[in-house]
């Protein structure tokens, strides 16, 4: 423990004293029982985190009274709880005070049936202690394979020191009734206000006891000595776990995360990872630009797929070829569960062009509505007549594009393009092109290396009066000339 | 000089692990190590990346490298250590165990494992900011203006309050290069030279995108550009990045004529680079709109006949091409209104019929119209060019 340590935790000697007698006297002795083990397991989810510590107390027959205190701290008053660890009988908590003068204490009056050393377990959630995935990746010179590294990033901001912590992480999201970092401002009386009866049921149930069954049995402070040295120490392994609708990774060993610092271990690393390159023009997605992407899965053929990648920055170099690197891009991961497909996004590519050239336009189909009333008459059909007192309602816009692509890179790339067509468009080419969705229309095409692509497309809108549907009606044919 | 630095204490009590809190220590010996190579990767657009190799000696067990900067803009996020293979006849094994990030410091502390006392190469790659690169172009054409000679130049601004002894650039174009780097120093190099490009000197009339040199008598505007391909001998393997280029004309008495200068577009392969050179006064050009008639087609709709007319004069001693560009939808707003919709047009009986197939498309048409020379009495012959349009299915 370190000289400034803020969660405070006095056994009083004053056995004889009545707990409320305790708090007016101003001369007191106390004794403060170190911690034997802690336990982090932080969400990445929410601002919260359990701390489950054991101390060893030794009680005398009788009633004991038990100050717990965490001055300038971040801990949840409410969610403080007291266990009896070894033994599990003979030892009993009367009652909990939280005296209004002092904010960030509580006072337990433990009643033990025998003078006897027991462990204790203390466990609280506290806010200020997060953690975020964060991941490096390095494309080979030829752009075939990916090397992913993973990286778990702990960053204690919480006001207390935890020295030689076991750490667990939780992936997934929670639901909180109030924020933990509000709660910790407020005296317990208030939050007693506050509470509602489902906040307990979450705080309860979504992590304390969540937590149980993956709890590994021994919590044993693992001290790394000097001399324990002999092998070569590897980097620690991250455990992960799934658990309901979570994962839990839990970092081998323990950490020592002072307060105010970050640290940063890696999760898993993966070599040779098999990788497509892949250009796509998809606005809605990427903007307007064609991009290109890196495209593998979290799956066993991608030499993944034994845990989802959780939320993060991740960074993406290329090697040279020459021992150094490119930085291609960063971007934030999303949630990438067990075989779903990861998409790394680099941006342009200046050595592809993409340009599309809007060829011709013209209109035909023309119908018009007689004298503002419900007649409609198509444009040359017999027995049209040119009528002074009426307008075009209704006509169609054949619009003929080319899209011309130049690939300049080394290699022969894959091109996909979607475009979104609302109204009631008919989509005429000879691309193959499939439907997205009811109004957005999908191509492909593969150019080889310095080579050039010219796709001819015609998108005719009905509208107006013509206008009798909202879809993309995929038509093969040659496009106006 | 090396702010950037890298601290390793040499003391035993790194072997008793690899606690942050060690950091903090006040009393700690610490060596050094040299950069031994510098890469500096420039080819990304907006960011460097920086990376050096360092000798690091590590000692059997948990060792502890901080890495600490202080007045630059290093993203720590961007770090990344790769420790290299050991030559075989000195195998040591390194590895990462961890990283740790000390509050309200410019640093890093790395916990590094070692199967044995040796030195290990590392290289580690960082984002740097406030260092930046531009190009600039020099064109010189020849004295008759057929070729020009273009040098390309790469300005790297060194910004970043840090100096390389030695360091290897490379811009994205051209070849990489070694060279010092000072403290807010600017460097200049060559990265290319293309002699005798073909270029085409052009003079372009569009209302829409150059406008008028006088609107209330109809001239427009005459501006005069080099054009040349990037395509053809060394030109045409890379792109030609954006960036600023001074025009030079030769004098034919071996001196140059400055022209100008003109901010040069990023330019792909196989693409033209276009260079304004300013407004010619030689060649008048008025534009009037000579006929705008309509027809009704039935109700609303209506079919317009357009014609606009070119007096083109060429007061120059030389003949000279010169490109008419329109836009169709600028026309017909000025004739009509903006009705919101695309045009739909068809080529009358002009004089203008032939658009440049590859420069003219929905909206755009482009014409060449060859100008002879000035007569020998200095009389300049007009000419009259006429482009004629039907505008269908307007309402």
């Amino acid at each position: 423990m370190t000289p400034n340590l803020t969660v405070r935790f006095l056994l009083c000697l004053f056995g004889l004293l009545l707990p409320l007698a305790l708090l007016a006297r101003n001369v007191d002795l106390a004794t403060v029982p170190t911690r034997s083990t802690v336990q982090l397991t932080i969400y990445n989810s929410e601002d919260l985190t359990l701390v489950r510590e054991t101390r060893v107390v030794t009680f005398k027959q009788g009633v004991n009274p038990l100050q717990f205190s965490w001055a300038n701290t971040l801990i949840d008053p409410t969610s403080v709880e007291l266990k009896f660890r070894e033994p599990k009988t003979g030892l009993e908590v009367l009652d909990t005070t939280f005296p209004h003068d002092k904010p960030q204490m509580l006072y337990w009056n433990v009643q033990s049936d025998a003078n006897r050393e027991a462990t204790i377990e203390i466990s609280y959630f506290t806010s200020g202690i997060s953690w975020a995935a964060d991941y490096v990746a390095i494309a080979d010179a030829e752009e075939k394979t990916l090397r992913l590294e993973s990286f778990v990033r702990v960053n204690n901001r919480s006001g207390e020191d935890y020295e030689n912590a076991q750490v667990r992480l939780v992936v997934g999201t929670i639901n909180l009734v109030e924020k933990i970092a509000e709660l910790a401002k407020v005296p317990v009386g208030q939050v007693e206000e506050l509470k509602r009866e489902e906040y307990r049921d979450l705080r309860q149930k979504a992590a304390r006891k969540m937590m149980a069954p993956a709890a590994p049995a021994p919590m044993v402070a693992m001290d790394m000595a000097a001399g324990a040295m002999q092998e070569m120490e590897a980097p620690k392994e991250i455990i992960k776990e799934g658990l309901s609708e979570y994962f839990i990774y839990t970092i081998e060993g323990t950490e020592t995360v002072p307060n105010g610092w970050a640290k940063r271990l890696r999760s898993f690393e993966a070599v040779g990872l098999p990788m497509t390159v892949e250009y796509r023009y998809r606005p809605r997605e990427y903007g307007d630009q064609l991009t290109r992407l890196y495209l593998l899965r979290n799956d066993t053929a991608s030499k993944l797929g034994t845990t989802p990648l959780p939320d993060g920055m991740l960074r993406v170099f290329r090697a040279n070829g020459r021992d150094a690197l490119s930085y291609l891009a960063t971007q934030n991961l999303k949630y990438v569960p067990i075989g779903d497909k990861i998409e790394l996004n680099l941006g342009p590519d200046p050595a592809v062009v993409f340009e599309l050239l809007k060829q011709k336009v013209y209109r035909d189909n023309l119908w018009f509505q007689i004298k503002g009333g419900n007649l409609y008459r198509k444009l040359g059909e017999e027995g049209f007549k040119l009528e002074l007192d009426s307008q075009v309602a209704g006509w169609d816009e054949h619009t003929v594009y080319r899209q011309k692509i130049r690939n300049y890179t080394r290699k022969p790339i894959h091109v996909q393009i979607r475009r979104e067509y609302p109204g009631d468009i008919v989509f005429r080419s000879r691309l193959n092109p499939t439907l997205h969705d009811f109004q957005t229309v999908q191509f492909e095409t593969d150019i080889p290396a310095g080579d050039k692509a010219e796709l001819d497309y015609e998108v005719i809108a009905r509208l107006g009066y013509n206008q009798k549907q909202n879809r993309v009606e995929l038509q093969a044919g040659e496009v106006s000339r | 000089m090396n702010r950037t630095r890298w601290l390793y204490p040499l003391s035993a009590l790194l072997l008793l692990g690899a606690a942050p809190l060690d950091a903090l220590a006040r009393i700690k010996l610490t060596t050094l190590p040299v950069r031994e190579r510098v890469e500096i990767q420039l080819d990304h657009p907006q960011l460097a990346l920086v990376e050096e190799e360092r000798i690091v000696p590590l000692v059997k067990g948990v060792n502890q490298v901080d890495f600490s900067w202080a007045n630059t803009r290093i993203d720590p996020d961007t770090l990344v250590l790769r420790i290299l293979p050991p030559p075989a006849d000195q195998p040591l094994d390194a590895k990462v165990l961890s990283v740790s990030y000390p509050p309200n410091e410019n640093a890093l502390v790395w916990a590094v494992a070692a199967s044995t006392s040796g030195a290990a190469r590392v290289r580690i790659s960082y984002v740097l900011g406030r260092l930046s690169k531009d190009f600039h172009y020099r064109a010189v054409a020849d004295h008759d203006e057929k070729t020009l000679n273009l040098a390309q130049y790469l300005r790297v601004n060194n910004n970043a309050n840090e100096a390389y002894d030695a360091a290897e650039f490379w811009a994205g174009v051209g070849d990489r290069f070694g060279k010092p780097l000072g403290l807010n120093e600017t460097k200049e190099v060559q990265l290319g030279r293309f002699a005798a490009v073909p270029v085409r000197k052009t003079y372009t009339t569009h209302p829409v995108e150059f406008g008028y040199l006088d609107r209330a008598q109809d001239k427009l505007n005459v501006p005069m550009h080099y054009v040349f391909k990037n395509a053809g001998g060394e030109l045409g393997k890379e792109p030609l990045p954006e960036g600023k280029a001074r025009i030079f004309q030769e004098d034919g008495k071996g001196g140059t004529a400055f022209l100008g200068e003109d901010r040069g577009k990023f330019t792909p392969p196989d693409d033209e680079l276009k260079l304004y050179l300013g407004l010619a006064r030689d060649i008048a050009v008025r534009r009037t709109v000579d006929r705008n008639e309509r027809q009704r087609i039935a109700g609303n709709l209506y079919r317009y006949d357009v014609t606009l007319k070119y007096e083109i004069e060429n007061f120059k001693d030389a003949p000279v091409t010169l490109d008419i560009a329109e836009s169709v939808r600028q026309i017909r707003d000025q004739i009509r209104g903006d009705s919101g919709r695309d045009p739909e047009w068809q080529l009358g009986d002009g004089s203008l019929r032939t658009p440049d197939p590859e420069k003219s498309d929905a909206d755009k048409l482009l014409f060449h119209v060859d100008l002879p020379a000035r007569a020998a009495d200095g009389q300049a012959k007009k000419q009259i060019h006429t482009l004629r349009l039907n505008l269908n299915n307007e309402w």
